[in-house]
């Protein structure tokens, strides 16, 4: 019962409720609600950039208190709809937004809270309509992912990854093993694997020199 | 384009969204007013501006359209700080505010005001004229403490001037001391002072907190971990000063840039597929949505 009152106590009286600590929409996705909690967590972290200066200590192990709490309850379906329920049930008791002491019908503080923490609008379209080492990182930063997480899932060795990137051409293997990593990277990024690869090997072999085997690599149309 | 610290990229980032923005053919106005270490002139490749704020500042100019330059872009002139001075004055605080309304009324599609660091007044009101006021950080607790000290400052000093009754502007100037005796450390705090003290007010606060929304843009990302800098930043601010801020965009460290300077050309110019051009390029395009959606020009 205890516990259940503490999961309870951020619904109450002008303190921030489980949604708005993790600036989530009420109808949050649970892929939302992962995300705003991992970002949550890295912004209230003890050594976190973003705090600093402007949050103490025990501030930041407070908020990270409750930004658990949250993330326990809203992202167990059962615990998240016994806490909605009672969320509405307030909402029924005290209609209006969090009271500020003063009755405006404008004011609302913080405005509306973002629809879920958006990512960059895309960057999937390279500029110039092929893929290339930058267009790929420009991808894979807009997804918030380290390469290292793209090697945890692909299995390619992030130096070739970054070789790959930075298009250092000589430090990669031949080009159907090139093919072989640029496909899975693509992949992991919900890329058109075929299309990448292929521009990609496209610029590898356009900056080889020949061996006398290997085509010319045709230019596109 | 405000920060508070030097060094973080305030005027590469106003020469090159200046720029940009001119590259699709609106009329934009880029103005130097850092007056101690002009050198947006030098950015966009003009070498020595034959007019600059001195003017205005010295009486001899007194509309600051006759101070735009031409720039080596086509649809961007410049308005330099100085020319020919070691370290002009910045105007008297009348003469700054005639400036600011002037420049609120070139005739062109966009204005980007370069402020220097610090928070000087001068600084803060450059800052807070405009439509939008970019935040640049750096992904480094220098910058950032800079940073939400010039926040806090150029909010405080909005505040200021908001207020209409003597004993509530006393209220936010004591505010702007962090050690104040009333504990006001927060905006918020400051909000629920002056409510208690008089709802009007309160409620003139309220309206002007709302429509305070900083634009930050994090330069010089190396990681994925320093992009979402931004994010946690807009989180910083809602929860401790209770400012809505938006995250506009980011750009990476990018070789580019220096060729860029060192060529003394923007980077969007001499190099538009660079990753900084085409994140400038995406900055942007969102701020000209964002005045676009607001009506401003």
């Amino acid at each position: 019962m205890a516990r259940m009152r503490e999961e309870h106590a951020g619904a109450r009286g002008g303190a921030l409720d489980h949604y708005e600590l993790l600036e989530l929409p009420r109808d949050a996705t649970r892929e939302a609600v992962e995300r705003a909690y991992r970002l949550a967590r890295s912004t209230w972290a003890d050594d976190a950039l973003a705090a600093y200066s402007v949050a103490d200590g025990a501030e930041l192990a407070a908020l990270r208190e409750r930004v658990e709490l949250a993330y326990r309850v809203l992202s167990d379906a059962e615990a998240r709809g016994v806490y909605d329920d009672a969320l509405g049930a307030l909402a029924a008791q005290e209609p209006g937004e969090p009271d500020l002491g003063f009755d405006d019908e404008e004011v609302k503080i913080p405005a509306e809270l973002p629809a879920e923490i958006e990512s960059f609008d895309d960057l999937d379209e390279p500029e110039d309509g092929h893929w290339s080492g930058a267009s790929l990182r420009r991808a894979r930063l807009s997804r918030g992912l380290e390469l290292e997480q793209v090697t945890a899932v692909t299995k390619v060795n992030p130096l070739y990854l970054r070789c790959i990137e930075e298009e250092r051409f000589e430090a990669l293997p031949t080009a159907v093993y090139v093919r072989g990593f640029v496909t899975a990277y693509a992949r992991c990024l919900g890329l058109d694997a075929a299309r990448v690869s292929g521009d990609y090997v496209e610029r590898l072999q356009a900056a080889r020199p020949s061996h006398g085997l290997r085509r010319r690599p045709r230019t596109r149309p | 384009m405000g920060g508070g610290k030097g060094g973080v990229g305030k005027t590469f980032l106003a020469a090159n969204l200046a720029a940009a923005l001119a590259r699709t053919g609106a009329r934009v106005v880029a103005v130097d007013t850092d007056v101690e270490g002009a050198n947006l002139h030098t950015w966009l490749g003009v070498g020595s501006p034959r007019a600059s704020l001195a003017d205005f500042v010295s009486g001899r100019v007194q509309d600051p359209l006759e101070l735009v330059v031409g720039t080596p872009i086509p649809n961007l002139g410049l308005i330099a700080a100085t020319h020919g001075h070691l370290a002009a004055a910045q105007p008297e605080p009348s003469r700054r505010i005639e400036l600011l309304q002037r420049l609120k009324r070139l005739p062109c599609d966009f204005v980007f005001v370069d402020c220097g660091a610090g928070a000087h007044p001068a600084t803060l009101d450059y800052f807070l004229v405009g439509d939008e006021g970019v935040l640049v950080l750096h992904p480094e607790p220098t910058s950032l403490e800079n940073a939400y000290t010039f926040l806090r400052a150029a909010f405080y000093r909005r505040m200021h001037l908001v207020m209409q009754k003597h004993d509530v502007r006393e209220r936010v100037r004591e505010a702007m001391d962090q050690r104040n005796a009333r504990g006001i450390r927060t905006p918020l705090d400051l909000l629920r002072e002056i409510e208690s003290m008089d709802p009007e007010e309160g409620r003139r606060f309220a309206r002007s907190m709302r429509s305070f929304r900083p634009r930050i843009v994090v330069n010089e990302v190396e990681s994925a971990e320093e992009i979402k800098l931004g994010f946690s930043v807009r989180s910083v601010c809602r929860r401790f000063f209770g400012i809505d801020a938006d995250y506009v965009g980011y750009v990476n460290r990018d070789p580019a840039v220096r060729e860029a300077v060192l060529a003394r050309r923007p980077v969007v110019e001499v190099r538009p597929g660079s990753d900084a051009a085409i994140y400038v390029q995406r900055i942007a395009r969102k701020l000209s949505e964002a005045a676009a959606a607001a009506g401003a020009g």
